[in-house]
């Protein structure tokens, strides 16, 4: 996914930026777009207006079943005897699903159908190492490709398109936290504005110089460019961050914790008129290996109360029909429990995308414990970028082609939020596509495709699931295959094709007999 | 020899570098100061054998004893003089990294910072096996109270993963059954403790297609072994003293240097120190300095020799480095890692602090910078010209444009002239304090 941007155009777009902003000893910028109205900055900054997306990121690879748990599973207890979660201690869902008992919060907001459940999210030959797993995730790349710059780097260079040469008036993105994520980086340089505090930055931020001299082409020069790129935006944007965090409103108390406070920080900022779509918070201490019920629980009852908060002070405001929020981790966690009373890495999770604009509910099967891979891990339902497109489409308003840039690949949508597509689409490892003609006579073709090597059947049923004809039964490698069947034996009618898998899998469709 | 300095050491004054380049040949230089060993140097305090006690965390000592080996550990480094060893402690502590907030106990990470001091210049296989029985890595990656019987992976994986080979060199089923071989160790106060019944009982293992009934010692031999092992400690050093992107090519060479030096440190510090890839022209100034670097570095330019240690401490902890206490297990990624928004913007409220005696937040420091007398140890001190030319010849390896060089000089001068500048007219000390922190207020300033 690299754009080609010379080092020369680079250059020049440094230029361009050192040019707009008054640079200098002690002299905060702003100038280049103090002038433009404020409607004409929304359309240098693109045509979705006013949706802000927020991503609190668990990092340390958050145990997805003692956070959404199969507690009528009885497989659940086999493999974690001491530290599985009864269901009478747990908040029940639906499906035999229950939630951690310290998510009272998340529990209240589900009722109101304000929380969309996503079970089993991941992506094919999972890593297992956080950091690998972590950029993975922030990249949006498959388990094979390495990226160097994040997904949502990437839509703010298509939401952006001046950017380096001009920075839009608000931050394009904003941090809370001290170190950017990479989900922000791009080749084109960072879209992030990372701070702790707004008005702390706004005081340290006076008195940072930066100069308009072009740096040489040389590797030290690439470096000397970034730090003259990063000490350019936050003079632009330091002040504006502070002036909305002014206006902000401050409606109720928020809890007294790290991530509370990040998300107080947000509230006010958009109640201050900013304009930035992303923001990324951070919450860690997932990587439970040991003794992890009570920690565990504690880290789910801090996201919990925060997030609540957070949303009822968004309700508030008006202001919770442009605003979601989206949890994720880099893996999940191993099914069976270890020595230590912890789980070690994992692969698929749920996620929670949490607002007044989602469908609500648990979305997807519940997770198999035991048809696990080879390491006894989850296998997972939906790739995380399904997740990932249905956001950027749905809620941030990115068109399907732009969205597939975003990944280079189209990615199937989930039923997320209510304008999201209505089926969901089913966990495909076996696939009938046709059958021709329909109507038939004597002779149908039959197409279909198995992803994975299987014993498969395909039959044709009456409409009572009485099977009144094998075409085939036996195994299959992984691709796409054609049969012709003689159907001219039975009789005129309506009737189900159907290819079934081992494993429950099943795809069916309606046949007519002339 | 700046650029050299610059790299293996924090930063260095004014006169360290007089007497770097007093050395007679360049060997000596090497042998005689910057790769000698040394003794170890004394506990911090008497705490260090105190057998860990919850009593320790709740009455706040624990706290405490860390602040003060933090600032042991920083007056090691603002002391160094020429020597490389603490530089190297820094790399292994950054390598083998290891939180506070998990290992909980001073003394355990204290024993822990003399190993990587011990075998600063040392066997690198040998400080492998080491750090596997050490009770701070023990309790910081899970090996504590791990069995054989149902082991926790969490320190077989980072061993590969991190600590010696690299992700890609290894299988998911090698994690597994390294696991059963690392398991069996239980922590008690200061010591580790093998306890065999813990250990697995299987016959054998099978690690990178070798079957055996491996042992810790044997299993990190095996490691060593395969050929990625070297390739990647090699890449990290190359990443850490040469530039973040590595050259493969000479990586490989480095690889074959150490191999054949039974990973032996000093002779690869050695090869590298000697190359021509280390001199290169385009990768001099290119290294983002680390916060270590620039608070330990500006302290030894500006020879502050007892500088604030508690502003070392606090702003440390802002600028993302506060030691003892790196984001996770695979320590600081290091280079634009180090440079956000805000991390910037608090660098020059620390450079700032040397020379005003007050923090961004106004706490007085302890100590800063007298103008005058610095300013007086440079021949040129009373030639506006010649003296801003060496101090940016000290404080720079990134060559300063001429726009830039002018308005360095421009703040020396404050409104008067060349002719007329010298140290002994009133407000020369508040013209070079100005100067100094402009100077150190240049984007350049943070490149080594």
């Amino acid at each position: 996914m690299k754009k080609n941007v010379s080092r020369k155009q680079f250059l020049q777009q440094m230029a361009l930026l050192s040019g707009g902003a008054a640079w200098g000893m002690g002299s905060i910028s702003g100038k280049a777009y103090a002038q433009v109205p404020a409607s004409m900055a929304s359309m240098v900054a693109g045509a979705e207006q006013g949706k802000a997306l927020v991503i609190i990121q668990l990092s340390g690879g958050n145990d997805g079943l003692n956070t959404v748990i199969p507690a009528e599973d009885d497989q659940y207890f086999v493999k974690r005897p001491d530290i599985g979660i009864k269901k009478d201690a747990a908040l029940p869902l639906k499906n035999g699903m229950y939630l951690n008992p310290a998510m009272t919060g998340i529990k209240k907001l589900y009722d109101q159908g304000k929380v969309s459940v996503l079970q089993n999210i991941g992506y094919a030959n999972p890593d297992r190492s956080h950091f690998r797993a972590t950029d993975i995730w922030n990249t949006g790349s498959d388990a094979k490709t390495v990226w160097d710059e994040g997904w949502a780097g990437r839509y703010l260079s298509i939401k952006y398109p001046q950017y380096p040469m001009n920075l839009p008036k608000h931050p394009m993105a904003i941090q809370l936290g001290s170190v950017e994520s990479l989900l922000f980086q791009s080749d084109l340089g960072r879209f992030g504005t990372v701070f702790e505090d707004p008005n702390l930055f706004y005081q340290l931020v006076n008195g940072s110089t930066a100069d308009s001299d072009l740096p040489p082409a040389t590797l030290a020069g690439e470096e000397l460019g970034f730090l003259k790129q990063i000490a350019t935006t936050s003079i632009q944007y330091s002040k504006v961050i502070q002036e909305c965090a002014a206006k902000g409103k401050i409606n109720l108390t928020y809890p007294s914790t790290n991530l509370a406070r990040q998300l107080q920080i947000v509230s006010k900022l958009i109640s201050g008129g900013i304009e930035t779509p992303i923001f990324l918070t951070t919450i860690g201490g997932f990587d439970t290996h040991a003794n992890q019920l009570t920690q565990h629980a504690n880290l789910w009852k801090t996201i919990s109360e925060a997030v609540a908060a957070f949303q009822s002070d968004l309700e508030n405001m008006n202001l919770a029909d442009s605003v979601s929020v989206v949890t994720f981790s880099e893996f999940g966690r191993r099914v069976n429990q270890n020595g230590t009373l912890g789980t070690d890495h994992g692969t698929a999770a749920p996620m929670f995308v949490i607002g007044k604009t989602v469908r609500g509910g648990l979305i997807g099967e519940n997770p198999n414990l035991k048809i696990l891979d080879a390491n006894g891990d989850l296998k997972y339902n939906y790739d995380y970028r399904q997740v990932y497109s249905t956001i950027i489409r749905d809620h941030l308003g990115v068109d399907a082609v732009k969205t597939q840039q975003i990944f280079n690949q189209a990615f199937e949508r989930l039923p997320i939020y209510q304008n999201s597509p209505d089926q969901l689409p089913e966990f495909t490892s076996l696939e009938l596509v046709t059958s021709v003609p329909n109507p038939v006579i004597d002779f149908a073709l039959i197409q279909y495709s198995v992803f994975e090597k299987m014993q498969i059947k395909l039959a044709v049923y009456d409409l009572q699931g009485q099977e009144i004809q094998q075409i085939y039964q036996g195994n299959r490698e992984p691709g796409s295959y054609q049969i012709t069947a003689d159907l001219a034996r039975i009789s005129a009618g309506f009737y189900i094709i159907s290819l079934s898998g081992p494993n429950g899998q099943r795809q069916s469709r309606r046949m007519i007999k002339q | 020899m700046s650029h050299l300095l610059s790299r293996s050491l924090f930063g260095f004054s004014k006169s360290d570098l007089t007497m770097a380049l007093g050395y007679s040949t360049f060997a000596d230089f090497l042998d005689k100061t910057l790769l000698k060993d040394s003794a170890l140097p004394a506990a911090p305090n008497t705490w260090v054998t105190a057998v860990p006690a919850q009593s320790q965390q709740d009455d706040g000592s624990a706290g405490r004893w860390y602040t003060e080996m933090t600032s042991w550990w920083y007056s090691r480094m603002v002391n160094e003089g020429l020597n490389m060893r603490e530089k190297m402690v820094l790399f292994f502590h950054n390598h083998f990294a290891n939180e506070r907030s998990k290992v909980v106990y001073p003394q355990n990470m204290y024993v822990q910072n003399q190993l990587f001091r011990k075998y600063a210049f040392g066997n690198f296989k040998q400080l492998v096996k080491d750090v596997s029985k050490d009770p701070a890595m023990l309790i910081y990656l899970d090996g504590n109270n791990s069995r054989g019987a149902g082991p926790n992976e969490n320190y077989a994986r980072e061993l590969m993963e991190l600590f010696t080979m690299g992700i890609g060199n290894y299988t998911e089923t090698d994690i597994k059954q390294s696991a059963k071989v690392l398991s069996g160790y239980q922590v008690s106060g200061l010591t580790a403790t093998f306890v065999a019944s813990r250990w697995y009982t299987e016959a054998t293992v099978t690690v990178f297609g070798k079957t055996a009934k491996f042992d810790i010692n044997t299993l990190i031999d095996h490691i060593f072994d395969q050929k990625a092992t070297a390739q990647f400690i090699c890449r990290k050093l190359y990443q850490e003293f040469v530039y973040y992107k590595p050259d493969e090519v000479f990586v490989t060479k480095m690889a074959e240097v150490f191999r054949a030096n039974n990973f032996e440190m000093k002779p690869l510090l050695k090869f590298l120190f000697t190359s021509d890839e280390f001199y290169k022209t385009e990768i001099i100034g290119s290294k983002i300095k680390s916060p270590t670097e620039l608070l330990v570095g500006s302290a030894k330019l500006l020879q502050v020799k007892t500088p604030d240690l508690n502003n070392f401490y606090e702003l440390a902890r802002t600028l993302q480095m506060q030691l003892f206490q790196p984001p996770n297990v695979a320590g600081w990624p290091g280079q634009r890692e180090w440079i956000s928004s805000t991390t910037y913007s608090y660098r020059g409220g620390f450079t700032d602090s040397l020379l005003t005696g007050k923090r961004y937040n106004g706490v007085a420091v302890t100590s800063k910078l007298d103008p005058i007398p610095f300013a007086r140890t440079f021949t040129t001190s009373e030639k506006a010209n010649e003296f801003v030319d060496e101090i940016v010849g000290l404080a720079l390896r990134f060559p300063l444009s001429d726009t830039r060089r002018k308005f360095l000089l421009d703040t020396l001068l404050d409104g008067t002239i060349v002719a007329n500048y010298n140290t002994f007219t009133a407000n020369t000390d508040a013209r070079v304090n100005k100067f100094l922190k402009a100077l150190m207020r240049l984007p350049e300033y943070q490149l080594c």
